[in-house]
């Protein structure tokens, strides 16, 4: 009889075993909530002394690789924002004001790509969020867009991830499938490389007036993704019309640790720039390899790793004279809003904030939209969000027909950053930059306060000699 | 009447008898019978993917756990898979069950051309080598990114079937029937082969069994399983991407399985049924989530190194000492002999 | 061209055959494939992050700090994890796997997932024949010589190396010759953790440090062990400085398919091994399964 009895007992304990790792346990689980504001928030709330009762929240969940900084990036862009919204009383829509409140979704896209996708669902589904944005690591975010788009019609915006397929072939194609998605920040790869393009063009112009080379050789150092792949095809042909002689092209993986052998190679090449295209840890290394070795080449073009504070330390220092791509510099006045943002950002994190911390004007568009729409109804605030004219810290928003972010003069330009002393300075260009000298000379386009390109030390004395 | 009847005893003697019978029971039930419970999307999903990753798993386990091959890139046959079916889906526009079967095809052939310089190997070399396969094959992919896509894989390809329910079933039954062939591959005579040239290939050559032939087929059984649950995986995500190749990927078969109870086939699913929900659970703990499920692993496996079916199993059955049949732990003498469990 | 595919070689290869050896080391000694292998590396280099740049200790002792710190650890997880379960291989195997898996993940929870730098012990470049190395690279290959000497004599020259020697051999013949074999391991266990902690902390200055940097060099270590001879030393050496070549070759030939250095080497490998299914100076081992 015991032992029939404990015979029942292990039976009942397997079955509840069974249910509970089947499933039963993800229904209760819930994704973090975002963490109650800031200090500083609470502290302004006591001195208005007026405290708002709002009608209800605007749920934005922000996905992202929350343990790295790219994630942690897109959450601290968007909470200032959260922060300042819900401060200044909230968003309107219609009759009712709504607070804003931020879901953070831990997807791990770096490690895991293809699993991310799940915790973007589950937080579709447990929390039912208006919107989303964020989104870091293409392979991640191709599977995640179809979902938002395809599955569950909200909106997404698109805060990390610069590849052109992500809208183009799917809104001009199938407007009604994709019209969910949208893209506020990087400008698409593409753009990107037409600016670091640009930029070449001030290091040659530097190389030929400093060295005296009429015709600077340029190798391309690019890691080995499909993201760059058109441009490191064609650049050969790019190069002369700029006056440029094409050396070669290295292209070590993204994550590899260690470049010297390539450096060697871009040496013996004779280059005197090297035109980088890194946005994997691949960047950190080889600024690291290239200053403590002085390689006799200018660097230039983008290297994602050298757009965060972190990278002076993590490369010793040697990263020094690095000149990359990037959304928005602290010295550098792209718009009214652009030195305000910065200052507040690296006053709360300690960190200059990258592009993926544009989620913060991600937030005041998608928020404006809706109010401007009157509704949260997704339709209405799609219409809206096509109609955004926003000035913000990258410049000025308009989404073009791929619901892409308008690159362009008076639009959004991104400008060149250099690493000098230590300081990550707006450089170089676009200083006066002539998009059109042809049909509009006039048109010439610079930001206040960024300083003029400087070529390395090391490079300098090495071809003076 | 009488099949009623029939059934009913066939339920008492061979299933209530054993408890590890009951749980296995139970849990295709509740697999089959979820949906009524609840639809929630979310919950579906997981569940889906559990069940391809255990098809990939318990393949995993036929190749390395029964025949010895051990295979540290598996996730091969997984990549190679997804990429057929994908490419094939979406430059000819085939539908999935047509290019699910293809690609499994294509990591049979796989399957072949690695098994065949693979064969001279042994032990950890074998191992050690395959692990080299899935890497060679991302390089590829990223030297021809206009064609595979490069880091973006190769998207936009169609669903596995209109409604989440319907994919949840097709993943869930394919998993079930797919699962029990294989465990009955290990059950009849090949299967006696391949347990025999894990044990001693020397002697099983010695008995005129050509085990090449045998270690061949075992690995072109693997990569067709294997490479089913790619080409589901592919239509599910719908995206085929250079992380199936990776490392990690073979890893997770690895882990599951011996998690599970390695050699078993069982113990692959039950591995990834346990495994892959907790890692979504543990979404929760957001940066420790990685750091808690290797610790589960590693304490689970300090505890029970044999595997966690093979742990229950053993506590929940014991063996007659005289004719061997199995026995509910709490039986005072066997159900078939009579003769006193000790 | 050939020079500098010689010295480039080199370098890469000692760090290579630094970890490999290792890797091989206690394979031999308990037939265990330590996947964690390339974890206390990174963990070795963390360690000298954190002593010598957050705490700012002197290199002088920060190094020596990490090195005893990580080999404790080493011998640590050793004793409560491998030894109790060393019978069942696979599990084992897994567990070196979750091993990693924790050190990765408090590496990121501690530090986080921003790429770290260390600064070089001494700082600059010489260039013979125009070809740039670094004083640490330089630094790196002096270490790494002097400890490989170093475990080479320890191996031939004492009661120990020939009571790992034996083990490596046979462990159930040196069990009953009266050696205490687990004893034997976690003494191996000790040394080959030390080698990887000790290319860990020389190499810190070279990489970068981030919480995923043990899966690539992983790789090539199982790729230079196998071709080299699972357990043998000679092997694994030579088999880095294979791999290391086969590397350099290919970035200097073809540059523009640089990242596919690891690919090709692997791809020669595989076709050693079909040709030598043991490894180079592997021991063929009839009798195991």
């Amino acid at each position: 009889m015991k032992n029939q009895l404990l015979f029942i007992a292990v039976i009942v304990l397997a079955l509840a075993m069974v249910f509970g790792a089947m499933g039963c346990a993800p229904v209760d689980q819930e994704e973090e909530v975002s963490p109650p504001p800031d200090e500083d928030v609470d502290e302004d709330v006591d001195e208005d002394e007026e405290v708002v009762e709002f009608d209800g929240e605007i749920k934005i969940a922000v996905t992202g690789p929350m343990t790295n900084i790219q994630g942690e990036m897109m959450w601290w862009g968007a909470e200032m924002a959260m922060n300042e919204i819900n401060e200044d009383g909230g968003v309107t829509i219609g009759d009712e004001t709504y607070s804003v409140r931020l879901i953070q979704v831990e997807t791990d896209e770096i490690m895991d790509p293809l699993g991310a996708v799940s915790a973007v669902e589950n937080v579709i589904i447990s929390e039912d969020p208006h919107f989303l944005i964020g989104g870091f690591r293409t392979e991640a975010v191709m599977p995640y867009t179809d979902l938002v788009a395809q599955d569950y019609q909200k909106i997404f915006v698109i805060c990390g991830a610069a590849t052109n397929e992500l809208l183009e072939g799917r809104i001009d194609e199938d407007y009604d499938t994709w019209k969910y998605l949208f893209r506020v920040t990087p400008i698409k790869s593409t753009d990107l490389v037409t600016v670091t393009i640009l930029m070449l063009n001030e290091v040659a112009m530097a190389v030929r007036e400093e060295l005296g080379i009429e015709q600077p050789k340029v190798a391309i150092l690019a890691e080995a993704l499909e993201w760059n792949e058109a441009l490191v095809q064609m650049a050969p042909q790019i190069f002369p019309t700029l006056g440029l002689e094409f050396v070669g092209t290295f292209r070590p993986s993204a994550t590899a640790s260690d470049v010297t052998t390539e450096l060697r190679g871009i040496e013996a090449s004779g280059a005197q720039i090297i035109y980088t295209i890194f946005s994997g840890p691949v960047g950190i290394p080889y600024g690291r390899q290239w200053g403590e070795l002085e390689i006799p080449a200018a660097s230039v073009g983008i290297n994602v790793e050298a757009q965060k504070s972190g990278y002076y330390p993590a490369t010793d220092g040697f990263g020094d004279y690095d000149y990359t791509l990037m959304t928005f510099a602290q010295n550098t006045e792209i718009t009214p809003e652009t030195i305000p943002f910065i200052e507040k950002f690296v006053d709360l994190y300690g960190q200059l904030p990258n592009y993926n911390a544009d989620t913060y004007s991600a937030v005041y568009i998608l928020t404006e939209a809706a109010e401007r729409a009157g509704t949260l109804d997704t339709d209405a605030v799609i219409v809206e969000m096509e109609q955004t004219d926003r000035i913000s810290a990258a410049g000025r928003f308009v989404f073009d027909e791929n619901h892409d972010v308008t690159f362009g003069p008076g639009f959004v330009t991104a400008l060149g950053v250099q690493w000098q002393d230590g300081e990550l300075l707006g450089a170089g260009w676009p200083i006066e930059w002539q998009p059109d000298p042809e049909n509009a000379p006039d048109l010439v386009v610079g930001h206040e306060g960024m300083v003029p390109y400087q070529l390395p030390p090391h490079v300098l004395e090495q071809w003076r000699e | 009447m009488a099949v009623i009847r029939m059934s009913m005893r066939y339920i008492r003697n061979e299933i209530l008898v054993l408890p590890t019978r009951v749980i296995a029971v139970v849990f295709v039930l509740a697999l089959l019978l979820m949906p009524l419970l609840t639809q929630d999307m979310y919950i579906l999903r997981i569940l889906a993917i559990a069940s391809i990753f255990a098809i990939f798993a318990a393949s995993w386990d036929l190749l390395s756990g029964f025949v010895g091959q051990v295979s540290f890139g598996h996730a091969l046959f997984f990549g190679v898979a997804a990429y057929t079916t994908a490419l094939l889906n979406l430059r000819l526009g085939w539908p999935p069950f047509v290019t699910i079967p293809i690609g499994a095809l294509a990591a049979v052939l796989v399957g072949l051309l690695v098994g065949i310089p693979c064969l001279r190997l042994k032990g950890p070399y074998l191992g050690l080598a395959t692990l080299a396969f899935p890497i060679m094959l991302m390089g590829i992919i990223f030297v021809f990114p206009g064609f595979f896509g490069g880091e973006l894989g190769i998207s936009g390809i169609t669903r596995l079937a209109s409604l989440r329910i319907h994919e949840y079933y097709i993943a869930v039954v394919l998993m079930l029937v797919l699962c029990y062939i294989m465990w009955k591959i290990t059950d009849s005579k090949i299967g006696i082969i391949f347990h025999a040239i894990r044990e001693d290939e020397i002697a099983v050559r010695a008995s005129g069994i050509n085990t090449i032939k045998f270690k061949l087929l075992a690995f072109c059984l693997s990569g067709l399983f294997a490479g089913i649950a790619g080409g589901l995986y592919t239509h599910f995500l719908r995206i085929a991407g250079p992380s199936m190749l990776a490392v990690l990927m073979s890893f997770q078969a690895i882990i599951w399985t011996i998690f599970g109870g390695i050699a078993t086939i069982y113990g692959a699913v039950v591995g990834v049924f346990i495994l892959f929900p907790t890692l979504e659970v543990l979404r929760a703990a957001s940066e420790y989530r990685m750091l808690i499920f290797a610790l589960i692993v590693l304490m689970v496996l300090r505890v029970m190194p044999e595997g966690i079916t093979t742990f229950i199993r053993d506590k929940l059955e014991r063996e007659c000492p005289r004719c061997k049949v199995r026995n509910a732990f709490n039986r005072k003498e066997c159900r078939v002999c009579y003769s006193e469990m000790r | 061209m050939l020079s500098d595919i010689l010295v480039y070689g080199l370098m890469n290869g000692a760090v290579y055959a630094m970890l490999a050896v290792g890797f091989s080391l206690i394979f031999g000694a308990a037939r265990i494939i330590n996947l964690a292998h390339t974890a206390f590396f990174m963990l070795a280099a963390y360690a000298v992050f954190y002593f010598g740049t957050s705490m700012a200790f002197h290199p002088i002792i920060a190094i020596p700090l990490s090195i005893v710190i990580v080999t404790l650890i080493g011998v640590f997880v050793y004793y409560v994890f491998m030894e109790p379960i060393r019978e069942h291989e696979t599990a084992v195997l897994i567990i070196t796997v979750a091993v990693a898996l924790v050190f990765q993940e408090l590496i990121l929870i501690i530090f986080g997932g921003h790429y770290r730098g260390v600064s070089s012990i001494v700082s600059g470049y010489i260039s013979p024949m125009g070809i740039r190395i670094s004083y640490q690279y330089l630094l790196t290959i002096g270490v790494v010589s002097l400890s490989l000497v170093a475990v080479w004599l320890v191996l031939m020259k004492t009661r120990l190396g020939v009571a790992i020697r034996s083990s490596a051999q046979d462990r159930e013949v040196a069990n009953l010759m009266g050696m205490n074999v687990a004893r034997i391991a976690a003494a191996t266990m000790a040394i080959s953790v030390g080698l990887a902690a000790i290319a860990g902390v020389m190499v810190a200055p070279l990489y970068t440090l981030e919480p995923h940097m043990w899966l690539d060099p992983l790789v090539l270590v199982l790729a230079i062990v196998i071709l080299g001879g699972l357990g043998s030393i000679k092997g694994s050496f030579i088999g880095a400085m294979i791999l290391a070549f086969i590397e350099v070759t290919v970035v200097f030939t073809m540059p523009g398919g640089s990242f596919l250095k690891v690919a090709i080497a692997l791809a020669i490998m595989l076709v050693i091994l079909v040709v030598r299914p043991e490894g180079l100076y592997g021991v063929y081992m009839e009798g195991e399964r």
